[in-house]
């Protein structure tokens, strides 16, 4: 199931909620797990079992890991107790092998097997939340889950099974197993929520549409200026898709009591790439800084191994996000910039009249930047790509091509992005927290809602399916 | 909360959206295996929407037919209309096969074969053959979002006239307002376009919309309507029937309303509409499809839309296939 769905909306949001606040604290989690079965088993029911066995699994692997109890009990002399801590230690690091082996192993395998629509939804997200808890169990950073129910409940809530974000165990400990759900609390993660749908439905999906009118023309018959507005398009919409889903899960979390992250942070806004990543799908970045980067030596060591440490995490980034030549790209630009940004910007700007200049040219530079590389991340056919690439910068002659598009498109589009645009400053959030507990803000909320559930069921759940030809 | 569950009952209401939990609930009943009859009670919770509720009810039995047809819990009568209408279809599939092997029947490409008509007083010779493109200087494209694309990439903008818009159905050809007027704000519908200025070839492309809805003769029926009226509009001009550009075998097989063989059903009835004298058909299909029967998956991103750089494909076909009337003295 998808968030914005009429099966979610209508049937499993008020029937699950229903069912999860009647039920008493003591059995909150199992109604929570068995909602989030259902919720997983209505769209993936043979993955389902994966997920199961993945839970059960690695709640075993996580309690060895944190199995310190039976050597504490052995008073003997020194040097064995060394020798059994070494032993112990030696198992857990085995341990902590298999399941990254496994983990990773079945992720990888599934990845370059299955790929495409028939991977099983969510598994980077859920593996990637099982290796963190097994991490911080082995390092000692926290204490083992003991309750299978807890696990499970950590593991499945369906909140953020399908895309995050990725909640550190640390952090969620405490509310796996007390946690206070008031009316308040749920009131406002419904606000949360309509504005993540409402980003989702009414942006994301509306300006896909133009992303989506631009791979049916055919990139080769693209003018340049429709090129880049292509670009900015899909750039908009993977931003509100995703952010838009990530507030949806932020506000479901509430709504159970759980306080689950931020995942973005306004990364348009950003003045590098560098920080573009610190503000963009933020609990996977940090994934990656705690459990790659700063074991790798992070950037503590020599100038060329940050840059080798940067490689490796970004290499492991895009292979996260897809199997095809194209992330690799993706991840690559991503890289250079980030390392030209260390090597060459960083020294630049402490010249006072530079830094006063790339003040403004920050934000065109990111604007450019990034709508490029989201191409590479978008275009997954290599020839394709190229030539996209060579129509935005009108390398690559076009073929047919209708010299109004642009004119047509943002005719159609302009108003959309415009929104976009400002949607991508921190003002609306600004007017939301000012405004989301007076009465006129809680209607048009609740407006916001309705209407995405309008346009849901005028267009079926895949803005394009139902599409008028 | 309260306010957003209230502007939910009155969007509810408002919208005659009841229907959405109506559907599962169906599909609930028949899982208990219950009667129908208690269904309509349970449902007409609210007055107002009672009437809209009977009568969204008898439609969506049709929706969830489709739906249902895997599932192995089906009502007795529910089972024995389905078999009757799939035989129905089967049959129907089965003459039009046999049709559309006869509707191939372009007169051999590129010869300029002659016959002639007695048209009243007038002696009429009908010339078959390729044309050049001020051809289209007096030719009227009406069509959907296919012609759409015939009009920016097709490279004939500047010489043809195209009434052509996204969605648009041949129930709906008439009355849409989809013509732009130069100077005017508001669009002029094709009736009343077609009444100030007068064409003399009228190309049409127009029918996967309606294949969500309607059967193929009552589809066929209003396209015959619509001959008809035109004609009635414009007397002198040529009328190209233009079979319904087929879709990729794996969108066709995607599993909603649009696939091949509904298109081969609703084009081997279209070419009879051509009665070759002012009426004529003409089917680009054969020059981008497949072998299996599909549009060829390179030229086409969506399955269903020829990418821009293929447009040219059709539209040589048209130029390769032009219709002159030559009156003889």
């Amino acid at each position: 199931m998808v968030f914005s769905s009429i099966e979610f909306l209508l049937y499993f949001l008020p029937v699950f909620f229903l069912l999860y606040w009647i039920s008493p604290e003591k059995i909150k989690n199992v109604t929570l797990v068995s909602g989030s079965l259902v919720f997983y088993a209505y769209g993936e029911p043979v993955y389902i079992i994966l997920l199961i066995l993945s839970v059960y699994i690695n709640y075993y692997i996580g309690l060895c890991l944190g199995n310190n109890r039976e050597y504490d009990k052995f008073e003997d002399s020194e040097t064995e107790k060394e020798k059994k801590n070494s032993k112990s230690q030696r198992q857990k690091r085995m341990l902590i092998w298999t399941s990254v082996t496994l983990n990773v192993g079945a992720l990888a395998l599934l990845k370059w097997h299955v790929g495409g629509f028939a991977f099983p939804l969510g598994m980077s997200f859920y593996t990637f939340q099982i290796l963190a808890y097994h991490f911080d169990v082995y390092r000692g950073v926290v204490e083992r889950e003991g309750s299978l129910l807890a696990f499970a409940t950590y593991i499945t809530m369906f909140p953020k099974l399908i895309s995050g974000p990725i909640g550190e165990y640390s952090v969620m400990q405490k509310e796996l197993t007390k946690r206070r759900v008031t009316a308040l609390q749920v009131q406002d993660g419904l606000k949360v929520f309509a504005v993540g749908l409402g980003l989702k439905v009414l942006l994301a999906d509306r300006v896909g549409i133009l992303w989506h009118e631009i791979q049916v023309t055919g990139f080769e018959s693209i003018s340049t200026p429709l090129a880049w507005l292509g670009a900015f398009a899909y750039s908009m919409k993977i931003y509100f898709d995703f952010y838009g889903y990530s507030l949806m899960a932020i506000g479901l979390g509430r709504m159970l009591g759980f306080t689950l992250p931020k995942n973005f942070d306004n990364p348009y806004m950003a003045k590098s790439v560098r920080e573009f990543y610190r503000r963009w799908h933020i609990t996977l970045g940090k994934w990656f800084c705690r459990y790659v980067y700063i074991p790798l030596g992070g950037s503590h060591k020599k100038a060329w191994r940050t840059v080798c440490n940067l490689l490796v995490v970004w290499l492991l980034t895009a292979v996260w996000h897809g199997t095809t030549i194209n992330f690799l790209l993706w991840g690559g630009i991503l890289w250079v910039c980030i390392v030209l940004e260390r090597v060459l910007l960083k020294p630049l700007l402490q010249m006072k009249f530079i830094e006063k200049c790339w003040r403004v040219f920050s934000h065109l530079y990111i604007w450019i930047i990034i709508p490029i590389s989201w191409m590479c991340f978008a275009i997954a056919e290599l020839d394709q790509l190229i030539v996209y690439l060579g129509r935005m910068f009108n390398v690559i002659p076009g073929i047919y091509i209708y010299a109004g598009d642009w004119i047509k498109a943002l005719s159609n589009y302009g108003l959309l992005l415009g929104v976009s645009v400002v949607f991508c400053t921190p003002l609306p959030e600004k007017l939301y927290r000012k405004w989301k507990d007076s009465f006129p803000g809680i209607c048009i909320l609740a407006a916001l809602f309705w209407l995405s559930i309008h346009r849901i069921m005028q267009e079926g759940n895949n803005p394009f399916m139902y599409f008028r030809f | 909360m309260i306010v957003l569950l209230g502007m939910g009952l009155v969007y509810f209401s408002c919208t005659d959206s009841w229907m959405v939990y109506a559907k599962p609930m169906k599909q609930a009943q028949e899982w208990f295996g219950r009667q129908k009859k208690e269904l309509d009670n349970k449902d007409n919770d609210s007055e107002n929407v009672s009437g809209g509720n009977a009568a969204g009810d008898s439609s969506s039995i049709e929706d969830t037919d489709a739906e249902i047809t895997t599932e192995t819990t089906i009502e007795a009568t529910e089972e024995t209309f389905q078999s009757e209408t799939s035989q129905l279809e089967t049959s129907q599939l089965e003459t039009n096969q046999s049709e559309t092997l006869q509707s191939e029947s372009w007169p051999a490409e590129n010869i300029h074969t002659v016959s002639s008509s007695d048209a009243g007083e007038k002696r009429e010779q009908i010339v078959y053959g390729r044309v050049e493109e001020d051809y289209f200087a007096d030719a009227l494209f009406i069509g959907d979002s296919r012609t759409v694309g015939l009009y920016e990439y097709g490279g004939l903008e500047e010489i043809a006239t195209f009434y052509a818009s996204t969605g648009l159905t041949i129930q709906k050809m008439f009355t849409a307002p989809i013509v732009k007027v130069p100077g005017q704000k508001e669009k002029q519908t094709i009736e009343e376009a077609l009444t100030e200025k007068q064409f003399a070839k009228i190309y049409l492309m127009i029918g996967i919309n309606e294949m969500g809805s309607g059967t193929v003769d009552s589809f066929i029926e209003e396209y015959e309507a619509v001959i008809a009226h035109l004609q009635e509009l414009q007397p002198d001009a040529i009328i190209y029937v233009q079979g319904i550009i087929k879709v990729t075998n794996k969108r066709s097989q995607q599993g909603d309303y649009i696939h091949n063989e509904g298109i081969e059903a609703r084009n081997a009835e279209l070419a009879k509409l051509a009665d070759n004298k002012n009426v004529f058909y003409l089917d680009v299909n054969p020059l981008i499809c497949d072998e299996e029967g599909g549009v060829i998956a390179n030229y086409t991103y969506d399955g269903v839309h020829l990418k821009a750089q293929y447009i040219s494909i059709w539209k040589e076909f048209l130029k390769d296939n032009g219709v002159e009337k030559v009156v003889l003295d």
